[in-house]
């Protein structure tokens, strides 16, 4: 017997629906019938997915707390156990996704009337602008802000809390530094690396349009033509690397952490190459969300989770996983990067207001631009 | 099996029934059908028209004037056209070859073939975007290095790498409807051509070509549909060479997340679900009366034909052909999951590492979301095998009015694109109606079943449809009641096929990935979805090392199937 039955003929919809209403109130029963069965099998289902509860209760803390991020799973995977240690009573969860993914999320989210996060730690810091404006954040007083060496919501909306330096990278067991782009302008206009470049998606990655939206007030639009005509491809940091490693590109742009957790963790010679017309260096936002749009409610927790972040502790655990800190207590680099402050002496600024209210424009006209064969 | 407790002995005369059971079960089906399915579409499409609350044509406009759109709807359709045609081009003579003729280690064949059904299809993606990319391509180099060329003879990010991946990994679906329809082909036919002197070739032609048309027009449409929307190679492949899918499309706006996004995706959605609903009509209506015609109410066991000569010439290239299309790029994963740096040679032991396969087995996230594609696909298998078979019943045992309703209402489901039905799910099921299942695993159940019931429903119907009823009928003249003849008679006879149909549900449900990637929510991961985002985002040897555990896992179970239902078990 073949794959579609004879009765397909009939494809008007109407039919089903007189059928139906002829059929009359016995399938109304039925169907509700149905429907508690299926209900009952989908929560069954939804229960055995769910996290186990811990209820222990010293230091005051307690629950669960969800924390979307835009981390790769290795640096959570790291956090999350310290985080375990340091906060044993509280059932700590991340869920990752690039920023983009977890933007539209939260948007679907917003319109339902609840998010599912109580915290925030994606890469976008024009986005903090935004959600303080949509009234779902929750102001949390540190003690130590006066050690943050970057800009921070005085009223403690957001707070930066991780330092990501959007760089170039190369392979020098198959290329030559010299015969390659040091400078986001050439990785553009460069013809020699024309079809061997890769960036990230800035659809889906907050640190990507943050750089775009960077290179685009220095160098202007005509910039992301000039992607689109040098075949640059898109794809997420991870992927870059490894093409970089087999030679299939020769420049990738990408997050300085990345490449250093590739040469920590894979002993791999992959090199950062800080551009020569400056570093993007796009300091990440901590948030957390008041209880009216949280699902946990559990903002003692969310505000101790914060504090230890923006503590030594916690600056030097983002300093393991590759990152800059963004304490001036704690200026250490992150393994084989050079100082914080010698990145800071040539970097291209970003707009974070202008990123924010221009953001589907920049994705739009981007996109328009490097999608075109 | 309860499954056929649940159906009531057959109406006899003199007995009085207000209500004819098995109208209750069509009702159940249509309406779980007419919920999930019908209505959600229908809203799909009217909110295409009318976004704004009242109607109006701007989001077409707007949609259909876009270059890139269009650029993405020309894509889909010539790469699900190619796709389909060279799919079947090869199933069939594959099918022919290991079904039907002395083919040397033909029942490893078909386990083979048939295997790469069950492996997510994005994982072609992943091993041939390394195997053929044309810069450092292993497979490019050695072929230039062979024929002394100039430059790497294939870029696998581009049309044809986007067609190669897709047609290699969905011919599997031909392979499958096409051998089923040729192993229970009535041999009575072929014989009579070739004892009025035909030869097998004349046969082939003449014969069983002609026979099998209907049943390959079925598979023609199964990857024309499945290669249309796929997600997973397209976004891989296509996307990095700058050739958009109407599904990549449809993704991105979703991703955009604004209304307007998701207006602009319903109204994609739309184009999709309009092309793959003429390419069923179209087909069915040319091709559907004749279907029945090569089913033998005997149960047969088709003739063999004898290769003669050709038998190890043909061998030789069916084994070519596993080793290219299943062999090497199933292998590539597995290596790449053991080797840290995929840009040096895996055969030099610092570059080994067993770390990725202990980081599957240890993340947190990774195992939530494998307990959760395995509650999520055996629950959808499971009631998807119970509607099948139901419907079977119906259908091959019972003349009741009305059963080709829900029949058609799932062979409809099965042929939406996937993306639509998750679109469609996704705004009918959040509550506006009264109904709030996103973001439950709930939500995810219903969309599996509506895409992938037909698969296990057509085996079990072939398999029903293949026992006499005379053999029930013998029972029961005999003094056994129906429920006892049904336990005694049809079930220990229909069981493999009612074990193979659960399968062909289960797997692409197990792995599921388009649908996933818009249903899913923080408690509600996928193995797909969690695959998939390993590869593109975090890290690829782990998504290599998760993709080749599940091909184990896979051919385990094959493998232990088989063995439980003594060699029986097939697909």
């Amino acid at each position: 017997m073949g794959y579609v039955s004879d009765g397909f003929v009939c494809l008007c919809i109407t039919r089903f629906l007189k059928t139906y209403f002829a059929i009359g109130s016995v399938i109304m029963k039925k169907l509700s019938l149905v429907l508690s069965v299926l209900l009952v099998l989908g929560s069954f289902a939804f229960a055995t997915g769910s996290a186990e509860k811990q209820d222990a209760t010293d230091q005051g803390l307690s629950g669960k707390l969800m924390i979307y991020t835009s981390m790769y799973d290795d640096v959570i995977e790291a956090i999350d156990e310290t985080l375990e240690e340091v906060f044993p009573t509280v059932d700590i969860e991340f869920f990752y996704g690039g920023t983009g993914t977890l933007q539209a999320k939260i948007a679907a989210e917003f319109t339902a009337g609840k998010l599912g996060c109580d915290m925030l730690m994606v890469a976008d810091p024009s986005y903090a602008f935004e959600l303080k404006e949509m009234g779902v954040l929750q102001p949390i007083m540190i003690s130590n802000a006066s050690d943050l060496a970057f800009d921070y919501d005085k009223e403690g909306y957001w707070y930066p809390v991780r330092i990501s330096n959007m760089v170039l990278a190369y392979n020098p067991e198959k290329v030559n530094k010299a015969d390659i782009p040091n400078s986001f302008y050439d990785f553009a206009y460069d013809p020699r690396v024309a079809g061997l470049i890769s960036m990230s998606n800035p659809l889906t990655s907050g640190t990507a349009l943050d750089t775009i939206s960077a290179l685009k007030d220095k160098y202007g639009y005509e910039y992301f033509t000039a992607l689109g005509k040098q075949k640059v491809k898109i794809e997420s940091g991870s992927v870059a690397l490894t093409k970089l490693e087999t030679g299939e590109c020769k420049v990738i742009m990408i997050l300085e952490e990345s490449v250093l957790q590739k040469r920590e963790m894979d002993k791999s010679k992959i090199e950062v190459i800080y551009p020569t017309d400056g570093t993007i260096v796009i300091p990440s936002p901590i948030m957390s969300i008041n209880d009216q749009w949280s699902p946990n409610k559990n903002s003692a927790a969310a505000k101790a989770v914060t504090e230890w972040f923006l503590s030594e502790e916690g600056q030097k655990n983002i300093v393991k996983a590759w990152m800059h800190s963004v304490s001036s207590k704690y200026p250490t680099p992150p393994y084989d990067a050079i100082p914080t402050q010698e990145i800071l002496k040539n970097t291209i600024p970003v707009d974070w207001q202008s990123t924010l209210s221009l953001r589907n424009e920049l994705r739009t006209r981007f996109e328009e631009a490097v999608a075109k064969k | 099996m309860q499954v056929l407790k649940l159906r009531p002995p057959l109406l006899r005369e003199g007995q009085k029934w207000y209500f004819d059971p098995k109208w209750l079960i069509i009702i159940v089906i249509v309406g779980f059908l007419l919920i999930f399915q019908v209505l959600p579409l229908i809203y799909l499409v009217y909110r295409a028209f009318f976004s704004e609350g009242k109607f109006s044509l701007q989001a077409f406009k707007r949609v259909y004037t876009y270059p890139l759109n269009w650029s993405a709807l020309v894509n889909t359709i010539v790469s699900a056209t190619f796709s389909m045609i060279f799919g079947v081009l090869i199933a069939f003579p594959l099918a022919w070859l290991v079904g039907r003729t002395n083919l040397y280690g033909k029942k490893f064949f078909r386990t083979l073939f048939v295997v790469t059904y069950m492996v997510p299809p994005y994982v072609g993606a992943m091993a041939w975007m390394r195997l053929l990319n044309p810069t450092v391509g292993p497979m490019n180099m050695a072929l230039q290095k062979l024929f002394h060329l100039s430059q790497a003879p294939f870029n696998i990010y581009s049309m044809g790498g986007l067609i190669w991946v897709l047609t290699t990994f969905y011919y599997p679906y031909a392979f499958i409807t096409i051998s089923r329809a040729m192993e229970k082909m009535d041999p009575s036919l072929e014989e009579a051509s070739r004892i009025s002197g035909a030869n097998s070739w004349t046969t082939l032609r003449t014969i069983t070509l002609p026979m099998m048309l209907p049943s390959i027009v079925a598979a023609a449409l199964l990857v024309f549909i499945a290669a249309g929307s796929a997600y997973g190679i397209p976004s891989i492949i296509g996307v990095p060479g700058q050739i958009h899918t109407v599904t990549t499309r449809i993704i991105d706006f979703v991703y955009i997340g604004s209304q307007e996004g998701l207006t602009d995706a319903t109204t994609l959605a739309v184009f999709l679900m309009l092309v793959a609903n003429i390419v069923l009509y179209l087909s069915t209506f040319t091709l559907g009366k004749r279907q029945y015609i090569t089913v033998s109410g005997k149960s047969t066991r088709p003739n063999i034909v004898d290769l003669g000569r050709w038998r190890l010439p043909l061998t030789v290239a069916v084994t070519l052909f596993a080793l290219v299309v299943v062999i090497i790029p199933f292998v590539t994963v597995a290596l790449s999951s053991i080797t840290v740096n995929l840009g040096n040679s895996i055969f030099s032991l610092e570059n080994i590492t067993f770390r990725y396969w202990e980081r599957i087995f240890t993340r947190k996230s990774i195992l939530s979301s494998a307990r959760n594609s395995l509650v999520s696909a055996v629950t959808a298998a499971t009631l998807g095998l119970l509607v099948s078979s139901m419907m079977a019943y119906l259908l091959v045992r019972t003349d009741v009015k009305g059963k080709k309703i829900p029949d058609f209402m799932i062979t409809v489901g099965s042929g939406t694109p996937s993306v639509v039905i998750a679109l469609a799910l996704i705004m009918s099921m959040s509550g506006k109606f009264g109904i709030n299942i996103y973001n439950t695993l709930t939500i995810m159940i219903i969309a599996y079943m509506i895409k992938y019931m037909m698969m296990g429903m057509r085996t079990v119907v072939s398999a029903l449809s293949q026992i006499s009823p005379s053999l029930e009928e013998a029972s029961q003249i005999s003094g056994a009641s129906w429920l006892k003849s049904m336990k005694n008679v049809t079930l220990p006879l229909i069981a493999p096929a009612l074990v193979a149909g659960w399968f062909l549900i289960f797997m692409p449900c197990f792995y599921e990935l388009t649908m996933s990637t818009l249903l899913y929510s923080t408690n509600t991961k996928t193995l797909g979805y969690e695959l998939y985002t390993y590869q593109t985002y975090h890290n690829q040897q782990t998504a290599s090392a998760l993709a080749t555990a599940i091909l184990f896992i896979v051919f385990g179970i094959n493998w232990l199937l088989n063995k439980l239902t003594g060699g029986e078990f097939s697909i």
